[in-house]
């Protein structure tokens, strides 16, 4: 199996708070890999520095083979990552369908180069009609020309979520995308991720809270805690380890 | 959905129908008038440009007279110390002058700054331009640079005679309606789309991979290309470059016409400069009462109508007559349209 | 030795002019978080008051009586910075930093249209008191009474503000609500008072300041803009609201300009800019550390 990213000790602190403590993070091809840990382990530290939203202190993070520690995140999104974020960003004063307009536009612009042309203001035809696809695929048709930002919750993490599928990623980032959720919600997301994950064949790394999310969805686990991870492998060999069942599991 | 080509239209047929205003004003009214429909009609475009950035990109500048200032003085320097070079070439350097201003501080500004530190670094740069013209020689220090020729056009069989204040006057609407509406284009182009992301969510955009600090800077280049154009195009117009417009006060007035006019609308700043000049005019016998006027005025917009004229308007048809549909991109959202601008670090 | 000297004077003049202006910018943005570009404004309506008393008094007067003309400047801009914070500051709260920001110009420029209004458009002018009408010689440096006068009360202002936020009751509550105004509200402060006191006071300050100012001045309506850009540049370098930092800054921008010109006598006003530009990118929030986002 090929790894698609790969990250050597990596360290990280805000001030005098060391967060990751040479962390050591691997990621294969296809994989849903699912990072857990109790409140202020790091999750969403490890998650901004793979995505390049934070720059680590030391350390190396490879992307399919090559070196993108020194990238920001708009370059490292070039290479293939889509991610989305723990309350879903999108632009609240544009309808969902120009949220999609705007991410499949920069995708395309980042292929081919988008040119501009006075015959091509308005978005080209390729590029509605694959709006129009991936509002269907994700169950918005119901939001039509609603600003976003009134959408509902679960609305809005799925823009968030088509938004990034536009980008043709391999790698699909998800922090926490069930957060704030109610159980129903929960079981329709976690439905919603594998049918993408299926039909777009990608590797996904997700942080989570939810067990029944994280035993829907992961065919790999990480366990985190205080910066450090103390068990990688398969979610039963996870839930067996146990200094696990110590830190973590223990706690419900 | 939205109708693009419908967007298109309307927005051509409103560039032509002030096109068509402004062209009418010569018939009826003195030649005083005329002048000041002349920069009125500069002020229009100057405002526009200033509101691309503010509503478009998101970033408050307070210095916008350096890009007015520097299209102005390229102007007057072509034309008087190198008279032999053409018209548009003027118009063209001038441009450039003000496009490389915005790109050298534009570099600056950007790499730290944003918010209100952004606005105030602007200012200081556009003092420093200020200070700096009042004190070279080569651009006649504080007295300026007077007698700028109005051009005579050779278009190989027609000869065009812009040396009248009409003729020009007729040059200048001509000009400004190309400018304002390559700007609404440009507004409305793929790469305007984006820069509009950026002023929402610049974190999203950046994760949608764009680079954000490039498309800031490009929305801080065309914006003050086109302040300097208008102030290239104006100089021939008042013969004189001096550097009065440089000074800080002109860079307010952009935020003025656009706060008048409605900042959530891309024509907003046009009826606010229409405003803004009937104002002038109007209080010109009293001292101190036009700004008297223009203040109160501006205080009653931004503390009880922030959507500005356009946006009152706006509302007053939609209770009128429910929601327009396919206007969302126009609208004027007063609670996001200058976007959160602090810092976001 | 000679001009290192009257460089270094002369820097401090120009901190301390400056420093009395931005006093009351710096207090007004560390509380309310408001850039108000009024205070220009404000100080300049505080510099005509104090010259129509002086005037009303017979002009060239003995220096209790020109400095009762500062206080009544103060009391009087004391006084309209209450109907402003009533008028505008409150509703200031829940509206976008730019267009705050537009709304302090606005009132700026009400300000230059009213001074325009009564006092005309003339150049005005008073001569200061006989006392610091002279110069004092210290070596072969000369020093105009005046200047000196003016750097003593920019460090008076100075350590009074910093004693009264330190040791005074009222200042420590102003601390808390500037550290967090939820909080103070939660414990039952008077936020409002808070607020509506620091407004006065930022005020009072500007119209101080006008006062002091005012006979080395030409009055003009332009008097606003003119002092204004100089603190603001003090402000955001001192790390907005900090009355220390602003100081600091003061003190560290008069030097560079009076250097700067000292050595390019061309270009007056343009160094402080270039040092501003320069120290702020390199570190963005001020001298005095803490990172504002207001």
């Amino acid at each position: 199996m090929t790894q698609i990213m790969q990250a050597r000790a990596m360290c990280k602190s805000y001030g005098p708070v060391r967060v990751l403590e040479n962390v050591d993070f691997e990621l294969d091809e296809g994989e849903a890999h699912v990072v857990i840990g109790p409140n202020g382990a790091g999750k969403t530290t490890l998650f901004r520095c793979l995505s390049g939203e934070t720059r680590i202190d030391s350390g190396t993070i490879t992307l399919s083979g090559s070196d993108v520690t020194a990238l920001e995140g708009w370059q490292r999104v070039k290479s293939g990552i889509g991610r989305s974020f723990q309350v879903a960003r999108i632009f609240g004063g544009m309808s969902a369908f120009e949220n999609l307009i705007i991410a499949i536009e920069t995708r395309e612009r980042n292929k081919n180069g988008l040119r501009f042309s006075l015959r091509h203001l308005a978005p080209r035809k390729a590029v509605l009609e694959e709006a129009e696809r991936l509002i269907g695929e994700l169950g918005l048709e119901h939001t039509s020309d609603d600003a976003a930002e009134n959408l509902s919750h679960g609305d809005k993490k799925r823009l968030e979520l088509a938004m990034s599928l536009a980008l043709k990623p391999k790698l699909l980032m998800l922090d926490e995308p069930t957060a704030g959720m109610s159980p129903s919600d929960r079981a329709e997301a976690v439905r919603l991720i594998s049918q993408v994950r299926d039909t777009y064949g990608l590797t996904l790394l997700l942080t989570e809270h939810d067990m029944e999310v994280v035993f829907g969805l992961a065919t790999r686990l990480t366990v985190l805690h205080q910066g450090v991870i103390i068990a990688s492998g398969q979610p039963e060999e996870v839930r067996a380890d146990s200094r696990v069942r110590e830190v973590y599991l223990g706690q419900h | 959905m939205i109708d693009y080509r419908a967007r298109f239209r309307i927005n051509l047929a409103i560039a032509l129908c002030g096109l068509a205003v402004f062209a009418i004003v010569p018939f009826v009214a003195n030649s005083g008038l005329v002048f000041l429909a002349g920069l009125v009609a500069i002020n229009i475009v100057f405002g526009l440009c200033w509101n691309f950035l503010f509503s478009g990109a998101g970033l408050l500048s307070f210095g916008h007279a350096m890009f007015f200032a520097a299209g102005a003085y390229g102007m007057a320097v072509v034309s008087l110390r190198m008279p032999e070079l053409p018209f548009f070439l003027g118009l063209a350097f001038g441009s450039a002058c003000g496009a490389l201003i915005a790109m050298i501080f534009g570099y600056i500004a950007l790499r730290r700054a944003s918010g209100v530190y952004f606005a105030v670094l602007t200012l200081a740069f556009s003092e420093l331009i200020h200070i700096y013209i009042t004190k070279t020689t080569f651009l006649g220090r504080n007295d300026g640079l007077v007698g700028i020729p109005r051009p005579t056009i050779d278009l190989g069989p027609w000869v065009l005679d812009l040396t009248s204040a009409t003729s020009y006057y007729y040059f200048i609407i001509v000009a400004m309606t190309i400018a304002a509406f390559a700007l609404w284009c440009f507004q409305n182009s793929p790469a305007g789309r984006l820069i509009q992301a950026i002023r929402q969510d610049p974190l999203r955009t950046a994760f949608l991979g764009a680079g954000i600090r490039g498309w800031q800077l490009t929305a801080f280049v065309v914006s003050g290309t086109i302040a300097a154009f208008c102030g290239a195009v104006m100089v021939p117009f008042t013969q004189i470059a001096s550097p009065e417009i440089a000074v800080w006060t002109v860079s307010t007035q952009p935020i003025l016409f656009t706060l008048l006019g409605g900042a959530g609308h891309f024509w907003g700043p046009a009826v606010g400069a229409i405003l803004f000049g009937a104002i002038a005019y109007g209080t010109r016998a009293m001292q101190g009462l036009s700004d008297i006027t223009v203040s109160v005025l501006l205080l009653t917009v931004v503390l009880l109508i922030p959507g500005g004229l356009l946006g009152l308007w706006q509302r007053r048809r939609r209770k009128a007559g429910g929601r327009q549909p396919g206007q969302a991109g126009d609208d004027a959202r007063p609670g996001t349209a200058a976007g959160k601008v602090e810092a976001r670090q | 030795m000679y001009d290192v000297g009257m460089t270094v004077f002369n820097g401090l003049a120009w901190a301390m002019a400056t420093f009395l202006v931005a006093a009351g910018l710096t207090l007004i943005f560390g509380i309310l978080h408001i850039l108000n570009f009024a205070h220009g404004g404000f100080f300049m309506i505080g510099a005509y008051v104090s010259y129509t008393v002086m005037i009303a008094l017979g002009g060239a007067l003995p220096l209790w009586l020109y400095l009762i003309g500062a206080m009544v400047a103060g009391v009087v801009v004391g006084l309209l910075g209450w109907a402003v914070d009533m008028l505008v500051f409150r509703r200031l709260r829940d509206v976008d930093d730019a267009y705050s920001l537009i709304a302090t110009y606005a009132l700026l420029l009400l300000c230059g249209g009213v001074v325009q209004l009564i006092w005309g458009l003339n150049y005005l002018g008073v001569m200061p008191p006989p006392v610091l009408n002279s110069v004092i010689f210290l070596g072969d440096m000369f020093m105009p009474t005046y200047t000196i006068f003016i750097i003593l009360c920019g460090v008076l202002v100075y350590v009074g503000l910093e004693l009264f936020i330190a040791k005074s009751q009222t200042g420590r509550l102003i601390r808390v609500v500037a550290a967090d105004p939820w909080m103070a509200q939660l414990l039952g402060l008077n936020v409002k008072r808070i607020y509506l006191f620091t407004v006065i006071l930022s005020f009072a300050l500007a119209g101080l300041a006008g006062g002091l100012l005012m006979p080395n001045q030409s009055l003009s309506p332009e008097l606003g803009g003119i002092f204004l850009l100089q603190a603001f540049g003090v402000i955001i370098l001192g790390g907005m609201g900090s009355i220390r930092g602003a100081f600091l800054a003061a003190i560290v921008l008069g030097l560079i300009e009076s250097f700067g010109v000292y050595f390019f006598p061309q270009y007056p006003g343009i160094f402080f800019l270039l040092a501003l530009a320069i120290i702020l990118l390199i570190k963005p929030e001020g001298i005095m550390g803490r990172e504002q986002t207001a």
